[in-house]
Parts: C-alpha cells; structure tokens; sequence
C-alpha cells in the first residue's frame, strides 16, 4: 500500500471522485493553475480542465454560494476556502443556506456540497493564517463538521463528504499536510462521516481530541504510558453530530476525561463534550473532566515565543493528563 | 460595455408596428388574456392574505401587489420546469406566474404541512418548487443571487445548452455584499444568468437616494461586464421584450444581464409596517396610477381582447376561486409534532 502525505491523500480524493464522477469539481481561490496555495489542488486543473478545476476571484460567499447553486443543478462541488480564518465571509451562505435547504423546502431540495478549509497554527501564521473556526458551525442542524487527522482518513472521509447528501465542512489542519505520513490505499474507499475512531485503548483515562491534537495526544499518552498511566485516546474525526455512544463508553470504561482541542477554550466543542459526560456518565465519574485548549486570546502570535507559548503540544497534553491520574 | 435603455425587440418574432404591442411580439390574445387573469388572481390572494393576518390564520404577509407586471412580463420568458427562478420573497406573482396555484401560496401563507414551498416551515414569502424550478430561498436579503449564479456556473461544466437562470431582487438588494460577489463571478464568467431588479424605491423604509448611491441600478451592470437594461415595471410587455431578449442571450452563450424594472410599491412592506410613516400622503395616494393591472386591463379592453363586462365576469370568477382555495387551505389539519424532525439530513 502506497504511503502519501496528509495533503496527497486529499488530493488523491479529490482526483479518484472527479475521475470517477462527472459530476464533482474543485473551486476556489488559486485552485486551477497554481493548484491551490498549499498545492492540495495541484494537477486537477491539468487533468480535468479550468471548468472542473475552478479558478475564482477572492469572494467566499461567492465560491460557496455557487457551489450551492451548482449542487441545486445536482452536481458535487468542492469549494475551497483558503484558510479557515476568511471562511466567515461565507458563514451566511453555509449555515443559513446550506444547511437549511433540505429542511426549509420540506425535503423538496437538497445541498451536497463539501467546503473544505485548512485551518489551526504552528505554521507562523498569526492571528489570520492560524484560526481553528470549527465552533462557528458545530451547532448547526443540517450541516456536518468533518475534521481528519491521518492520511488513510483524510482521504476517506473525504470521498464520503463528497458522496453525502448533505453540507459537509471538512477543515484540515494545515500542519498536518506535509508533517504525516500514512498508508493510504490506491482506489476510492469511505469513512463513515458521524464515527470515531479509538485510536489507543487505555483503562484509566480517555482524551477526545482531534486534528494535529490526536497525534499530540498520542505522544503524550505514551509519554505518561512510562509512568504507568493508562490512557484511552479517541480521534473525533465528525465534530457534528457528535459520536455520542462511542465518547460515553470511552468515559464509561475509564472513569476519567480530557478534551484537548486547538480551538479556544471558551465556546470550543470540550464544552459540549463536558456536558454530554455530565449528563450522560456522571455516576461513572472519579474526576472532574478536564478541557485543555488554546486560551481565550483571538488565535496565536507572529512572534515565535509567543507562538509557542500559546500552542498545546505533547509535554502540556502529558501534564494534564499526569494532574488527572492523580485527582 | 454600454448601458442600452432601448429595449431592442430585435430578437423577438414579429416586428410590425401595425400591430398591437402584443403581437409584435409574438404574444397571442389567450396569453395576454391569462396574464391579465393570473395578475388578478395573486393580487386577490394578496388580500386575502392581509384579510386572513388580520384573523390570526396567516401570519406574515408580503405584498407583491405593483410589481406583477413585472413578474408576469418575465414569466413569460421563462420555460418553467426547464429555465431555473430565483425568487425573492417579493415574487408571490412570478410563483403563480410559474404555475403555483392560489391554494398553493394559501397553504404557504397559512403555514400548513401541504405547503409546497416549505411544509409550512418558511414563514410567507419563499416560494419554492423543485418541479417548476422555482429555488428555495432564505430570509437573507441577495444572498440568493450567488446560486443563480451557481446554476449558471452548472450549466457550463455540464455543457448544457439552451438554458439559462433567472434571479430577482430588491434595489436594497444591491447593496449586499453577496449580490457584488454573484455580479462578479457571472461577469468574469460571462455564465447564462439574467438579473432583474424589481426596483420599488424602497428597502422597507429607506428610499432608493438612501441606499442607492446612483439613480439607476442598471447603470451598476457596467462595473461587471454586463448590459444593464431600463423598463417600465408596470409595463408587462416591455419588461417580456427585455427579459425575452437577456434570456435569449444568456441560452445562446452571450452572457449575463442586469434588467431594473422600475415600479411602485402599492402597499406596505408587510403586514408589520405602515408605510404611512415614511411615504407622504400625496405620494400614497398617486399610488392608484401606478397599478400595473389597470394598465393592462386597459390595454385589454383598447385593442378588444374583452370588454368591461367580461372583465367583471372575469373579477368575480377569481374571487369564488379564491373563496374556495382559503376555505380548503383553512380545512388542512396542522401537521403531527414529530414532523419538527424531518428532512434534517438525507438517507
């Protein structure tokens, strides 16, 4: 099985479905010619033509306004939105149109459409080329916020993005792109959308991350492993609708939760895992549960210290979850 | 490009000055006669509409009354069920125009399961029918515009010929944000689209000198590389030459179009405004002069297409068909509560 990168599995997605599938195409900004800023595009506008491989001028409500009209006519847009942080442009168009015209025509119409954006830091990109804007859509029915963190997933839950009948946001974190390195295999393949992934089985603790964080987690949890700290690490993948069974009987089984996400604390998805703990696994519980994130500042820092004050990484993760065994 | 306050009518059938307007155009008496029915029809359903708020059993309502000429006009130049609509929520007589029934728009305003726009989700005001081509819209002023738009982008990845999309909106409208960016992309595109602006003079309250930094919004067409077009909204047959004409250029590939129709808004906003707060009573009462069905009622009558007592015969026929639609839309039962969860997310 072929190794690829995080960003080549995207790309052999995006370039498996078009093959196979008249009906999808690319759009956005720089996405033909150049083949995307980060080159995730790079190749389909060779391969398929400029009116399947979209070069659209800097208008995000416009790219995914007319994806929508586009999957009215029945075809699978992909539209691109540079960066996560210049997605709120089209935020009217994804929640009130998108994700609304199934339900607001009783079922009569419907929104296949996937807008894909790179988001998180750790790149230098500051307060605009570094923000986690998941939370903006993690409380709209009707929508589906996909978020992967391996090669062999990005690909998969792609294609699966791409074949759902409904508005899928799939944010990639643009560290990840070139930093993972995975077995992806050759061939159009699907991870069901609204599953996670137990990605390490542990007895004492769970961590429900996901993105960059899963692979931190990870680092972490064998850091602590040493220590005799049994840690369960569950890989989001869908942040909406949640996988409500497989996070309660993660917590169930261990007694003890932490969320790590690189979103802001206040307002990011750990609430709301917190509060279905709470409501749902209360009695289970040996600890209070634990939300580790980015704090509440508007995104990191173009200074370099300030950057990495302001990123979790492994050695934060490994503490918290040292605070925890011991609670 | 030029802004053309001619409408040329170039591309239309017959061109013999002889003949009544009409017919120069290639329109028969029965589809002049039907128009003339149909704007009388939705403007009865308006009153009905504003009648049934007033019972508590219709609980929005938009006007469309002054701008169905202008809907009936474009309806003409639309292949329903094959040309996509994009409508605003100003558009009650396009939606008939297109082939909604009055008991349709009753079920929509009384906000009943049956209502085919929305399953009596949407409030009153978003037409809506996937078998007519008529695209579903949100409350979002011009954010429609961007999936005419996407249509047209559609049709030239699939290779389709022959088709086109049509969008309508406000003047307000064109103030948006959303509205630059579809005018854009359909501009650098030259995709098959057609804008018509059904300019009132009015976002609610604010008049066009307050919202609208130039006099005509055709005069806008310009900055994205299309002809912007002038006509008189009340004037069913010049907004069809216009509409027919754009719709002919945007099928046969010549690319976009900006119509602004100019017209009067006889009534309130809705039926949660009073319009005699920023309209002067002198301007409100030549409102009576600006209605479009007396214009062509008149037009009927002068070229012989019916007489004063058909047109009464006509009037009353409407009202009992009417009569009959609100009584059955009224008899529709409210839908089963769980209902609140379908059509979230397809199979």
């Amino acid at each position: 099985m072929p190794e690829l990168t995080f960003l080549e599995a995207i790309r052999s997605a995006l370039r498996d479905e078009m093959t196979a599938d008249q009906r999808v195409f690319v759009l956005g900004q720089d996405v033909g010619v150049k083949g995307g800023v980060f080159l995730v595009t790079d190749g389909l506008y060779q391969q398929f033509g400029e009116h399947r491989a979209i070069d659209m001028p800097i208008a995000e409500a416009g790219i995914v306004g007319a994806a929508i009209g586009a999957a009215l006519h029945g075809l699978r847009p992909v539209a691109e939105i540079q960066f996560a942080d210049y997605i709120q442009p089209a935020v009217d168009q994804i929640i009130n149109e998108a994700a609304k015209l199934r339900y607001r025509s009783a079922g009569d119409w419907s929104c296949p459409i996937v807008v894909r954006a790179p988001f998180g830091s750790g790149i230098h990109g500051a307060l605009y080329h570094s923000q986690s804007t998941e939370a903006l859509f993690t409380s709209t029915p009707g929508l589906k916020v996909v978020i992967p963190a391996t090669p062999y997933d990005a690909k998969g839950l792609l294609i699966a993005a791409i074949r759902d009948p409904d508005p899928v946001v799939f944010f990639e974190h643009k560290q990840l792109y070139r930093t993972i390195r995975g077995e992806v295999p050759d061939g159009r393949y699907t991870v069901p959308l609204g599953t996670a992934a137990v990605r390490r089985t542990g007895r004492q603790i769970s961590v429900f991350t996901y993105g960059l964080m899963l692979h931190h987690s990870l680092t972490a949890a064998e850091q602590v492993a040493q220590e005799g700290i049994d840690v369960e690490v569950v890989d989001l993948r869908t942040l909406y609708p949640l996988d409500r069974e497989t996070i309660l009987a993660s917590v169930r089984k261990t007694s003890k939760a932490l969320i790590v996400h690189e979103d802001n604390l206040t307002g990011g998805i750990g609430g709301e895992i917190s509060a279905l703990i709470g409501e749902y696994a209360f009695e289970y519980l040996d600890a209070p549960v634990r939300r580790l994130a980015s704090p509440d500042v508007p995104a990191t820092a173009f200074n370099e210290a300030l950057e990495a004050h302001f990123m979790l990484n492994p050695t934060k993760i490994a503490h918290a979850l040292r605070e925890l065994a011991a609670y | 490009m030029s802004m053309q306050t001619d409408t040329s009518l170039a591309s239309l059938p017959i061109n013999d000055p002889a003949l009544p307007r009409h017919r120069q155009l290639g329109l028969s008496d029965e589809q002049v006669l039907a128009a003339l029915a149909g704007m009388q029809r939705v403007r009865n359903v308006d009153d009905r509409l504003w009648q049934l708020s007033r019972q508590g059993k219709a609980h929005f309502v938009i006007t469309s009354a002054g701008h169905e000429a202008t809907q009936f006009g474009c309806a003409w130049a639309i292949r329903a069920g094959h040309d996509y609509s994009v409508p605003y929520y100003r558009d009650m007589a396009l939606a008939l125009a297109l082939g909604q029934t009055p008991l349709d728009l009753l079920l929509h305003g009384m906000g009943k399961p049956t209502d085919p726009a929305s399953g009596g989700r949407q409030m009153f005001g978003h037409f809506s029918s996937r078998a007519l081509r008529i695209v579903s819209g949100s409350s979002s002023v011009g954010s429609h515009i961007v999936h005419a738009v996407g249509l047209a982008l559609a049709f030239r990845i699939t290779g389709e010929q022959d088709i086109a999309a049509i969008t309508f909106f406000g003047e307000g409208a064109t103030s948006e944000g959303a509205w630059h960016e579809g005018m854009t992309i359909a501009g650098v595109q030259q995709l098959p689209v057609v804008f018509v602006c059904e300019n009132n003079g009015y976002a609610i309250s604010v008049p066009a000198h307050r919202e609208v930094p130039v006099r005509d919004v055709a005069t806008k067409a310009a900055g994205y590389g299309m002809p912007g077009v002038i006509v008189d909204g009340t004037d069913i047959f010049a907004v069809y030459a216009a509409a027919h004409t754009a719709m002919q250029r945007a099928r046969s590939g010549g690319g976009p179009t900006l119509i602004e129709c100019k017209l009067h808004r006889l009534r309130p906003h809705s039926n949660a405004d009073d319009h005699s707060k920023y309209r002067s009573p002198e301007e409100l009462a030549a409102l009576a002069q600006h209605d479009p069905i007396d214009k062509l009622r008149d037009y009927a009558i002068l070229h012989g297409l019916l007489d004063a007592v058909q047109w009464q015969v006509l009037q009353q026929q409407i009202k009992a068909e009417v009569d009959a639609a609100t009584l059955a839309a009224d008899q529709v039962p409210d839908p089963p509560l769980e209902s609140l969860y379908d059509h979230l997310y397809g199979a």
